[in-house]
């Protein structure tokens, strides 16, 4: 970008903590991050979300300075930060593994990035208190690292990074190692971090609980590319591909082919022979291969036939129950030999199912979601089961 | 333990096992540490007034203080082992860093193996190789003059600075192999975090990496140190007549004047020596001995 760009657009980039364009990263002819593009806006909480080896590590090691880009650029608050080295950006990083400096004290942990920094010594100890307090571990500064909880790791390891006050966050999946309950609880406490810091976090996760509770915006990267952006309920209601509606939630996906096309509604029929109804905003023609998504939760069971009229009613038989609490599940099969996977309430209606018993399972055409599968993947249908 | 009736004898068999193992190792110890050590205290402390008549003495101590020869030796040697020493650590950290730390995969194993190479011989041929090199009708002394910098052979053997550049070669791997450990065992995403928050490469080198390779620097200092005190082949050798090593006094009085009382003296004050020197290394450096040696 030229310097003129600046000026006449700074006030959008005033708004702007990080921005990337075109960036690309190669591996030999491994392309890791592939062409990604986009920007955060100022004290957003952004994740990154995708399986292990979509290249969002690469991609979060490139904003951290860590390894130069093959082309492309890296804007932090409107200014190229290309070349600048990683302990010249105005990023940190909390590491996977948290790297606390075990040979310093909680204290000398924070007051690292201080010294650095050339903030007088004096104004340490009460930057150092300020920042413990913030994270809720107030007098904690002489404590070892090897005394503290993955909890308390945790929390030491964002401080000492909020402590610089930078402009952005950069999170490697930092909850990995940490047990389920503490989990939950740290998902909540980084989103209260990340409101009262009021910084800029961008957060990478395979986990897609952690990027849909935390996150103001998601990026979900397949292959070393961005699939879609958007809010987590966009990427849960209205996913732009198969990869993310296949990759976020849980989801029956089937193969199929295009029947007919009438408005907004397809007719199709599965692999398996089953004919349902399903939205589609796109024109499909006729025969087409498709991939059809239907949610477990949007499935209702029902012991009879329901007398409203449903787009997709189905007599099914029960396979098994899969008992997961407030989470659980009914395996059912059709007569043509599909399997669904549909969500079971925890109401006293459905306490007496059973294995064999046949039950209907309806939903609306709007709430499955069907995509065309790409050519590529045609000669492979299997991959979509 | 079992409540039956082979529950005594299976007790016994354990520690019939137990002495079993442990007595090679105090026999080891007993025979040829302790016993030899106490009994050369008790050589040191006695001086004989006549022929096969010995008498408990402090003499052997004093002449120690009293002849400057012996007394500057000691002084003299246990400095060039300190420098040689730092000099070793000065070499081997940056070497030992790029092994654990940039390289990886085979060429990582290559340069390894290439440190480890020279000790398969013994270090007397090692320090033949240095005398080859730099003796007067040396290789260095040759091409030197082939190039036209010199007029006529140079000795270069024969002085502090070939006694040094002996020491430190044999020492490099003793230094190198627990530096290239501790080093190891450093998580690069600290050294990543160094940077992260700001520290330029001095910063983290002295803040993070070497705080973390301290037990190693410490544990190859100590090694390398004793080795160097108790070295005589490559004093003897590369420093000729002049390198006033405490250990060829201790030679002398054994083998040459066949004073024993006198030479166990020596011992047993190198021995102090070199405690009190690793004792305060360990002391200034904050380091407790069984971390440095785990």
């Amino acid at each position: 970008m030229s310097e003129q760009a600046f000026v006449s657009d700074a006030s959008a980039e005033e708004q702007e903590d990080l921005a990337c364009s075109l960036l690309s990263k190669h591996f030999g002819d491994f392309a890791a991050v592939d062409k990604v593009s986009f920007s955060i806006a100022r004290g957003a909480f952004f994740s990154i979300l995708g399986p292990s080896g979509c290249g969002k590590t690469t991609l979060l090691r490139m904003l951290a300075g860590f390894q130069e880009p093959d082309s492309g650029d890296i804007l932090i608050k409107g200014r190229s930060v290309l070349h600048t080295p990683p302990n010249k950006r105005p990023v940190n990083m909390v590491f996977q593994h948290l790297a606390l400096f075990p040979t310093m004290s909680v204290a000398g942990n924070i007051a690292y990035g201080l010294k650095r920094k050339g903030i007088p010594k004096r104004e340490h100890e009460a930057l150092i208190n300020d920042v413990l307090d913030k994270v809720q571990l107030p007098g904690y500064g002489n404590k070892r690292i090897d005394q503290l909880s993955g909890g308390q790791k945790q929390r030491v390891a964002i401080a000492r990074c909020l402590v610089l006050k930078p402009a952005v966050l950069l999170l490697d999946e930092p909850l990995g190692a940490l047990d389920l309950k503490l989990r939950e609880q740290m998902k909540i406490e980084l989103k209260r971090l990340q409101q009262e810091f009021n910084t800029t976090f961008v957060y990478i996760t395979h986990d897609q609980s952690e990027a849909l509770v935390m996150s103001d915006q998601v990026a979900v990267m397949n292959k070393g590319r961005f699939e879609q952006v958007g809010t987590p309920q966009e990427l849960y209601y209205q996913p732009a591909t198969a990869f993310v509606a296949g990759f976020i939630g849980d989801s029956n996906q089937y193969v199929g082919q295009v029947q007919e096309q009438s408005g907004e509604t397809i007719t199709l029929v599965t692999e398996h022979g089953v004919r349902l109804l399903s939205h589609s905003s796109q024109p499909m023609p006729a025969g087409a291969p498709i991939t059809v998504f239907i949610r477990p939760e949007v499935m209702q069971i029902s012991m009879v036939k329901p007398e409203t009229e449903q787009d997709n009613c189905l007599q099914v038989t029960i396979l098994r129950t899969l008992f997961d609490g407030a989470r659980s599940q009914l395996q059912v099969e059709t007569a043509e030999g599909a399997v669904l996977t549909v969500a079971l309430p925890q109401t006293a209606d459905f306490h007496a199912l059973e294995p064999g018993r046949s039950v209907y399972v309806s939903w609306q055409a709007n709430q499955c979601l069907c995509f065309p599968v790409p050519a590529e993947t045609e000669a492979q249908p299997e991959v979509a089961q | 333990m079992s409540a039956g009736p082979g529950g005594s004898f299976s007790r016994t068999q354990y520690r019939l096992g137990f002495w079993l193992l442990l007595a090679p190792v105090v026999l080891w110890l007993g025979l040829l540490i302790i016993l030899p050590h106490i009994d050369m205290v008790l050589v040191s402390l006695r001086e004989r007034v006549a022929s096969r008549q010995y008498e408990f003495s402090f003499s052997n101590y004093i002449t120690f203080f009293a002849e400057p020869l012996y007394w500057n030796t000691f002084v003299r040697t246990a400095v060039m082992s300190i420098v040689a020493t730092l000099l070793t650590l000065m070499i081997a950290f940056p070497v030992s860093f790029y092994i654990a730390k940039v390289l990886s995969g085979r060429p990582k194993m290559a340069l390894f193996i290439l440190c480890l190479i020279p000790f398969w011989v013994s270090e007397l041929v090692r320090t033949y190789g240095w005398m080859i090199l730099l003796r007067e009708t040396g290789l260095i002394s040759g091409a030197l003059q082939w190039l036209g910098f010199i007029d006529q052979p140079v000795e270069l053997l024969y002085n502090d600075a070939a006694i040094m550049v002996g020491l430190i070669y044999t020492s490099m791997l003793f230094m190198v192999v627990p530096l290239v450990t501790t080093l190891d065992s450093l998580d690069n995403s600290l050294i990543e975090a160094g940077y992260d928050l700001g520290g330029s490469s001095w910063h983290v080198m002295r803040s993070i990496v070497i705080p973390h390779a301290m037990p190693g620097i410490m544990s190859g200092c100590i090694v390398v140190f004793m080795l160097t005190l108790g070295n005589y082949l490559t004093p003897t050798l590369l420093g000729g007549k002049d390198s006033l090593w405490f250990t060829e006094q201790i030679y002398t009085q054994f083998i040459t004047r066949f004073n024993w009382e006198q030479g166990a003296a020596f011992g047993i004050l190198l021995l102090v020596l070199s405690s009190l020197i690793v004792w305060a290394g360990l002391k200034v450096t904050k380091q407790s001995f069984t971390r440095v040696m785990s």
